[in-house]
């Protein structure tokens, strides 16, 4: 039960209360670029759900077995090499390499994959998939997980795979509520008298950054929400 | 210990690129789809801009559906003729003659010329001046707030006294305007030659339903139907050019219908051929006649 609360925590913290464009403003290329019509930004969405869900699994399972400190496939191999080492290796300077290079074979190859098996769902959101393979918003939830795997001083508060992709989902379904807002209020845009010098991306921006400050709103949700749950702190 | 961290680090990224390049090339094989080669040989002919200006999503769309044989390869305006022949070299295909697209506007009526116009406050666009009723009497004519000159990235359409005109000097044949056009009076023609004959009104209405709304608009008398067959009529009282048949050399027939039109709707536009221009070069009247402020008495007509 209580794995489950911090499930939800960590869910309705990615999706809402820290968004990663309206709080942490990471992934605004696709926001700004691709929030023209509704129908297109939800597709965008969708890839970019289905890409940080991938990228998560595999981001963790690195990490987790190899880059953090006293990993148990590189303790190991050291281990081969230098059988009275003391200490544990620690590789997380590779982190970023390690995970751009995943991210970007890890979408090439669910490209193959579903271009092949599913041909209408490569149709409907192929043309997204090579546009976020190195988007900031997939590599921030990696560092994210990173921080919480390699950096918990605590051997028990370092994350599982489940929180993980708690995160990892939940913040695509973040970036998604965004970038589907942000759309509608564009399309609504057309039809308004905006001044001459704010058309275009002026406009795009302000309207970012008061979508940005009610979602600033949030903050305190979680506070709330473990009271709720009975777990008063 | 440094050392061995870097050597770690380097074995780790080599393992990783040979386990992930073998992971890939083998996915690639064995993932392999099957694709028509001539669909990435259209695809790397086409500009690669998609606009869908073609009216498909993509440029790679276009393709499939050109290498598929629905569409005519000579769609993509950004391309334009040099763009259809190499289409035409890779399908091995005979390419018709292929026109430089333009739009026309299919009203000719300025501010003064339409009437029951309201003093309208909304949004200054005509799409949501679109919306709302009583705007103006006519409701097939143009607005006049601006959309198509929005919308050209080109700068080649302008309000004269409230009626969109096409800059043809400019005008690449991009389609925007024909797009955005809430009343849909803009279309694109195949410019056969640099001026083409067109049809300046839109209305759909009759006789004294159209002189109640509009001082030039046309009133559905046919004329131009019984002089020349290259006007159909669907169902409307509005003509229609049959641009397929039209043949800019041949304008004895059409001279008739020229003339018999009683409201002067049927115009030439495009650019001045040079015939034109020498033919008028000694005259001081123009295309359009602009009213001549030089005498206090005003008797010119506006005539398109």
């Amino acid at each position: 039960m209580e794995y489950l609360g911090e499930l939800i925590l960590i869910a309705v913290g990615a999706a809402i209360i820290n968004n990663f464009v309206l709080y942490s403003f990471v992934g605004i290329c696709p926001f700004i670029g691709v929030s023209r019509r509704v129908d297109t930004a939800f597709g965008m969405g969708c890839a970019v759900t289905f890409v940080i869900t991938i990228a998560a699994l595999l981001s963790w399972t690195f990490t987790y077995y190899i880059l953090r400190p006293g990993a148990p496939l590189t303790a190991w191999v050291w281990h081969l090499v230098n059988p009275d080492a003391k200490g544990a290796v620690d590789l997380t300077i590779l982190s970023y390499i390690v995970y751009i290079f995943v991210i970007a074979s890890s979408v090439q190859l669910v490209e193959m994959y579903v271009r092949k098996f599913f041909p209408p769902l490569y149709k409907s959101f192929g043309v997204f998939l090579p546009l976020i393979t190195t988007n900031c918003a997939i590599l921030f939830a990696c560092l994210e997980i990173m921080k919480h795997v390699a950096g918990a001083s605590d051997p028990s508060k370092v994350w599982d795979l489940g929180r993980s992709l708690t995160l990892a989902i939940f913040g695509g379904v973040g970036f998604t509520i965004a970038i589907v807002i942000m759309a509608g209020i564009r399309q609504d845009l057309d039809n308004c008298d905006v001044p001459k010098a704010l058309r275009g991306a002026g406009i795009t921006l302000i309207v970012a950054g008061i979508l940005s400050l009610a979602f600033m709103g949030f903050a305190g949700v979680n506070t709330q929400l473990v009271v709720l749950m009975g777990g008063a702190k | 210990m440094t050392w061995l961290i870097v050597i770690l680090a380097t074995g780790t990224m080599l393992v990783l690129a040979v386990f992930m390049t073998y992971v890939l090339g083998w996915a690639n094989r064995t993932f392999h789809v099957e694709v028509d080669p001539r669909i990435d040989a259209v695809n790397e002919a086409l500009p690669g801009a998609n606009c869908s200006g073609c009216g498909y999503v993509g440029c790679n769309e276009y393709a499939e559906a050109v290498v598929a044989g629905e569409v005519p390869i000579d769609k993509c305006t950004v391309g334009g003729v040099s763009c259809a022949a190499a289409l035409a070299k890779i399908l091995g295909v005979e390419l018709d003659r292929s026109w430089p697209y333009r739009p026309v506007v299919h009203c000719g009526a300025t501010y003064e010329d339409r009437l029951g116009r309201n003093d309208y406050r909304g949004e200054h666009t005509c799409t949501a001046a679109n919306v709302v009723a009583g705007v103006q009497g006519c409701t097939y004519s143009c607005l006049g707030f601006e959309d198509c000159v929005g919308a050209c990235e080109f700068d080649a359409i302008h309000m004269v006294e409230g009626l969109a005109v096409v800059d043809y000097q400019k005008c690449v044949g991009c389609g925007a305007c024909e797009r955005i056009c809430p009343r849909h009076i803009i279309t694109m023609v195949p410019f056969k030659k640099e001026r083409m004959l067109a049809v300046t009104c839109c209305n759909k209405d009759f006789g004294k339903d159209v002189k109640a709304v509009c001082k030039v608009g046309c009133i559905g008398c046919k004329a131009c139907g019984r002089a020349s067959k290259l006007f159909g009529f669907e169902d409307d009282n509005v003509p229609v050019l049959d641009y397929e048949k039209y043949d800019p050399e041949q304008m004895d027939e059409l001279q008739v219908a020229l003339e018999k039109c009683p409201q002067k709707r049927l115009l030439v536009v495009g650019k001045p051929s040079e015939r034109d221009l020498a033919a008028t070069a000694g005259e001081e009247v123009g295309e359009i006649l602009q009213p001549d402020f030089k005498t206090t008495v005003d008797d010119t007509k506006w005539h398109g």
